[in-house]
């Protein structure tokens, strides 16, 4: 951990002490023992239910949401077009989900060293939906003293009964997920009647399964496992925290000496710190870690230890905040700096991007024009002795609304554009696919191989207008 | 060549079964996912589609199968990856740390 190997030499013991690669390593081959989270009630843990309903409920919404006549947000990966409200993109816009996707992974590096891990804590899918099945968990098996203990009894009617029930629930709202994750892949609507026809296709049910099985298997199975083994940003993250950044931290100055005592003795007098050794931290903690032993790669940063230990604090009439969320110089007690490089140049980076792409996306042309000449022939030549090109073109119209076009050629003088039909209209968010000719006499030709120019415009919009060069193959001329 | 010593057990072979099959699939899940985004946002599957002898598919079958051909190539190259390093040697160091020359 990068940032944290220069605390090593630190005696005091204001120190957040940290665990290192060795450590890491070690826990990295150990078998994995099951946590059995207890459940925890306190300012955070009522902010990560917060987020899991908002975030779950985007999820599940979001994909029976109309705009217009269609779905609001569609990836349609069948017609290869997709919705977001009022923008349709096209395989041609790639480009916007590259820097899309350079944003969000510039987001995650810019709230990290602001404030630690709290994508981690409440935002992450794994995170979220984990919530949910230890949700359903603690309804049917109870809290952790039971669960604990019902995984231990042997195995008789009521642990079978239990234990099918909870896997029962998991399935369903597992396979929910699944149909409604395809749901942004494939209109909802349709799917849906298709399900209570039982006529899926092969694939939909295919990857319903797929994102069902993956979520009951991570959200029930793996859980904190694949934080630790599989995310490489729990890995990565410590690479941009700082000493300014946000993270739950225990404040061993005032726990330590830690000791169980009675309430009404000073303990202060006994020599024992705030620390009553209670472990409420350690048994509300996702990913069982004890966070009294500093800062832990394995920690989300979900703060439920906070809201455990203040309410311990509470009952003793102690301070709040023996663990809280800190920064490494506020636990030494400098100052936190809000504004430093590192978040100036993340902040500005982010809006630089962000505002160049919203900019290019609102005033990108919503319409385009691929020309793709018939290469089975060069070029063929008319009874009346012209020499003629044969093209298929494409027209993308990526405006809210229907069009009326013209087209033209320009660049080859003499040549003439010879379409099927007169009326091109392309309905708002369509491709069409129009054979075109381009005629021209061979004398007017300059050599075998020249440039022509397609001039796409819009009836009613003179604003609207694309050019696509493509090449015209004619006779080598005589000489 | 040499093997390894039982003082220095070489930590990749010792990871649980578990561990290691993960660190080969889910990496190259991520990537195939990758691939498959790059290359069908430049081809459109139907075009593949016309030629002689391509298996009789929709849009999402082809996105579908192209995924896990991606999929099978990313592991593969994840499993060698993985089996090199498994089968590494582990520099021998004395107790200060530094390396010792065979």
């Amino acid at each position: 951990m990068g940032t944290v190997s220069n605390l090593k030499d630190r005696a005091s013991r204001k120190d957040i002490p940290v665990r290192f690669a060795d450590d890491t390593e070690r826990e990295l081959y150990a078998k994995r023992e099951k946590v059995y989270p207890r459940e925890v009630d306190g300012r955070f843990a009522r902010l990560r239910a917060i987020a899991v309903w908002v975030l779950l409920g985007i999820f599940y919404l979001v994909p029976w949401l109309r705009w217009d006549d269609r779905q609001a947000v569609l990836f349609d990966l069948p017609a290869r077009k997709f919705y977001i409200l009022w923008f349709s993109f096209f395989p041609q816009d790639f480009l916007y989900l590259a820097f899309f996707l350079i944003i969000c992974a510039l987001s995650l590096f810019f709230f990290t060293a602001l404030a630690g891990r709290v994508w981690c804590g409440y935002a992450c899918p794994q995170t979220v939906w984990t919530e949910v099945f230890m949700w359903i968990e603690r309804h049917i098996e109870g809290d952790r003293a039971k669960r604990q203990k019902l995984d231990r009894a042997p195995l008789d009617g009521r642990k079978i009964g239990l234990k099918a029930a909870k896997h029962a629930v998991w399935v369903v709202f597992a396979l929910w997920t699944g149909f409604t994750f395809v749901g942004f892949f494939t209109p909802i609507h349709d799917l849906g009647a298709r399900l209570a026809a039982l006529s899926l296709g092969p694939w939909e049910t295919f990857w319903i399964l797929f994102y069902a099985f993956a979520t009951y298997g991570n959200a029930g199975w793996m859980r904190e496992q694949v934080c630790i083994y599989m995310c490489p940003y729990a890995r990565f993250q410590s690479a941009m925290f700082d000493r300014n950044t946000l993270i739950v931290a225990y404040d061993g100055g005032r726990g330590e000496p830690r000791g169980s005592r009675k309430r009404s003795v000073d303990h202060r007098a006994q020599g024992l710190g705030d620390c009553i050794d209670c472990t409420m931290c350690v048994q509300v903690c996702p990913t069982g870690i004890d966070i009294r032993d500093g800062l832990q790669y394995q920690c989300i940063g979900c703060a439920l230890c906070v809201d455990a230990c203040d309410g311990v604090m509470d009952r003793m009439g102690y301070p709040r905040g023996l663990i809280r969320y800190t920064t490494e110089n506020a636990v030494e007690g400098r100052p936190t700096r809000v504004l430093r490089p590192r978040t100036v140049v993340y902040a500005s980076l982010l809006a630089l991007l962000s505002a160049g792409v919203m900019t290019s996306v609102l005033m990108r042309t919503p319409l385009a024009l691929d020309v793709l000449r018939d290469r089975n022939a060069l070029y063929r030549e008319t009874p009346e002795g012209y020499v003629e090109n044969v093209y298929t073109l494409k027209l993308i119209n990526m405006d809210g609304r229907e069009h009326a076009y013209r087209l033209d050629i320009a660049g080859l003088p003499g040549a003439a554009l010879v379409l099927g039909r007169d009326d091109i209209r392309v309905p708002a968010g369509e491709v069409l696919s129009l054979p075109a000719r381009v005629r021209i006499d061979p004398y007017d030709l300059q050599g075998a191989s020249s440039s022509v120019t397609f001039v796409l415009k819009a009836e009613d919009d003179p604003d609207l207008v694309v050019h696509e060069e493509a090449r015209f193959i004619g006779p080598a001329p005589a000489r | 060549m040499t093997t390894h010593s039982d003082a220095q057990p070489n930590p990749v072979a010792a990871l649980p079964a578990v561990q290691r099959v993960s660190a080969v699939l889910w990496p190259s899940f991520l990537f195939a996912g990758a691939a498959t985004a790059v290359f069908f946002a430049l081809i459109d599957p139907l075009v593949l589609l016309d030629c002689q002898g391509a298996p009789p598919l929709t849009r999402t079958g082809a996105y579908s199968l192209g995924f896990f051909l991606f999929w099978l190539l990313t592991a593969g190259a994840s499993s060698v990856t993985l089996y090199f390093l498994s089968t590494r040697v582990p520099p021998s160091k004395r107790d200060d740390g530094a390396p010792v020359a065979r």
